[in-house]
């Protein structure tokens, strides 16, 4: 019995931990009709920056349509403000999240923000933590997505 | 009536504050100037803008009284007052803002320096020098209750408080530029001086300012915050400061205070040129120490009320504004500070009434037919020392201007403003009249480059 107990609690943490780190796969499944896929990069601390892959995403969005393309947004080191709980532009993120853009956060930058701020950072719902910003685009690519670096 | 706004106005802001919900994110002037972008603001922006000019007026000389023949002070161009054209740098500043710590965006910085040639670096024509109009901290901790501490400018009259490259015009109205831009003085002017032996020459005080002009700015603490309801925005803003101007600390123990409370119908956009239809009001309380001609304390007190409007093509605006205690009252026959008067006499001087009441308002249109060009007409009026007939004076300004934007950061203006002045209470004959039908129109043309 103890031993059912057991495998039944690895079953349960193995898929926490897949729900936590969303595989590349799940994504495309997302979007099955897409016939481009984007990943946008932002690891740059400038706040135009952080208009600028808003606004290229959107344009994505508008030139292909919402399910003719498959946009992920990773952001990591001093990128990861985007999608900091208060970000000025989590309007937007929501928005865009709504058509179906995906937001990627670095799990390694979240962790050294959270010990440089002396608390865990916050951020926007939208945001999906990944184990690393710079292995989530070279799987993406990898799987056939055009790297875009605004 | 500055007693009883104070009141109700502090109060007003208070139950606006308590009863209003969800904060803002759209901006207005008290976000605009004292907050960055909560998480998209840099370590460092470095911002600034220039305004070179040209101002001109037919230099009508002083047409009666002790200094009769010589320049008349509203004739020649500020803040130099030595001729009645000139090109001139009016405005050149540069400075830094942004949030020290990108990681917390609760603390943000302001940093700007003033290198142009006004009453901040030569007042009252004096000598002049680099000097810092901004610096401040805003900690945004409490949420509704924002806290800037430092100099910037306080929370009062539409017409200071907005940002001057968003100025539609070259030059402030009469109310704006002789009640609410405070000049700061040792002595009233009283002070005077027989030049020796009964001849005219050089001599006595002219009462200059001590220190910059206020530029609608003050040190102290303020705490601030915007609520957005809908379409709505509800702002507040309540500071105690020194009231002793900028680039230096206190001259006595008394503290002014500031308030202000406003609310913005948002039509759409964002930034200095948001469209919408605001109503505000505001008061500032507080005492200024003579140490020279008439030592003493002194109230000043001022309170305002106004709208603007901005949609599409329109632009209209609205303050009216009144004043009680130190009113500051021109300068002796009309004569540029320092004049030595013909013959016996006196050293002209810039003279306050301690005790004194005014009031105006002003009115202003905008038209933009093509994105490129705006149009604009003002009409302002100043009723100076209301409390003194004998000393009462009525100053009356229509300015017509012209707009060309080259770009989003770049633009000329082109103003011409009509200008009248009179003693309403003093026959049409009486001097002060003859020198005042001697104010001339002025030209002005200015560019204006952000960067």
């Amino acid at each position: 019995m103890k031993r059912i107990h057991r495998l039944l609690l690895s079953v349960a943490i193995a898929l926490f931990a897949m729900g936590s780190f969303q595989t590349a796969s799940a994504d495309k499944e997302s979007k099955p009709f897409a016939e481009k896929r984007v990943v946008l990069q932002i690891s740059d601390n400038n706040p135009f920056k952080q208009t600028l892959v808003l606004n290229v995403a959107n344009n994505l969005i508008k030139h292909y349509g919402a399910d003719k393309v498959d946009v992920e947004i990773v952001a990591f080191g001093p990128g990861l403000r985007l999608l900091f709980a208060e970000n000025a532009n989590k309007g937007r993120i929501k928005s865009l999240t709504d058509t179906g853009v995906r937001f990627s956060a670095c799990q390694n930058t979240i962790t050294a923000m959270s010990k440089a701020l002396d608390e865990p950072v916050k951020l926007t719902s939208n945001a999906v933590p990944v184990s690393a910003g710079v292995v989530r685009i070279i799987d993406l690519v990898d799987q056939g997505y055009q790297l875009v670096k605004p | 009536m500055i007693r009883t706004f104070k009141k109700t106005g502090l109060g007003a802001a208070a139950v606006a504050v308590t009863l209003l919900a969800g904060q803002a994110q759209a901006a207005n002037w008290l976000l605009l100037q004292g907050t960055e972008p909560s998480d998209a603001a840099p370590r460092a922006k470095l911002w600034g803008f220039i305004q070179p000019e040209y101002q001109s007026t037919d230099g009508t000389e002083l047409a009666a009284g002790p200094w009769g023949g010589q320049s008349a002070q509203f004739n020649v161009i500020p803040p130099d007052l030595k001729t009645d054209s000139t090109f001139q740098i009016r405005r050149a500043r540069i400075g830094v803002r942004g949030i020290g710590f990108p990681l917390d965006s609760k603390v943000n910085y302001f940093f700007l320096a003033e290198a142009g040639n006004n009453g901040i670096t030569r007042p009252g024509g004096g000598t002049g020098s680099v000097k810092l109009t901004d610096a401040s901290v805003t900690l945004n901790h409490i949420p509704g209750a924002r806290i800037r501490v430092g100099q910037f400018k306080y929370p009062g009259s539409e017409e200071g408080l907005q940002a001057i490259h968003v100025f539609d015009y070259i030059n402030f109205t009469n109310v704006s530029f002789q009640m609410m831009l405070e000049r700061y003085f040792n002595g009233n002017g009283s002070d005077t001086f027989v030049t020796p032996g009964g001849n005219s020459g050089p001599g006595g005080d002219a009462n200059r300012p001590n220190g910059p002009v206020g530029a609608f700015r003050d040190i102290g603490i303020q705490v601030f915050d915007a609520f957005r309801s809908g379409d709505w925005e509800t702002s507040y803003a309540l500071m105690y400061g020194n009231g002793n101007g900028i680039t230096r600390s206190d001259n006595d123990d008394n503290k002014d205070i500031y308030a202000y409370l406003s609310t913005e119908w948002i039509f759409g956009g964002k930034g200095g040129r948001r469209q919408g239809f605001k109503m505000y009001g505001w008061m500032q309380d507080g005492k200024r120490t003579l140490t020279t001609a008439g030592a003493g304390e002194y109230d000043r007190e001022r309170w305002g009320l106004g709208s603007t409007y901005r949609r599409g093509k329109w632009r209209a605006a609205f303050e009216y504004m009144e004043g009680e205690g130190m009113i500051l009252n021109g300068t002796d026959g009309g004569a540029v500070v320092g004049s030595a008067a013909n013959g016996p006499g006196t050293t002209a001087s810039f003279n306050v009434a301690t005790t004194g009441e005014a009031d105006g308002y002003y009115v202003h249109f905008g038209f933009a037919p093509t994105p490129k060009w705006e149009l604009n007409v003002r009409h302002d009026v100043y009723n100076r020392v209301t409390n003194v007939a004998a000393a009462e004076r009525q100053f009356e300004t229509t300015t017509l201007g012209v707009q060309y934007f080259f770009n989003k950061k770049a633009r000329a203006i082109l103003n011409y403003e009509l200008r009248d002045a009179d003693a309403p209470n003093l026959a049409g004959t009486a001097p002060p009249n003859v020198i005042l039908d001697e104010m001339d129109d002025k030209i002005s043309i200015q560019l204006l480059a952000i960067f």
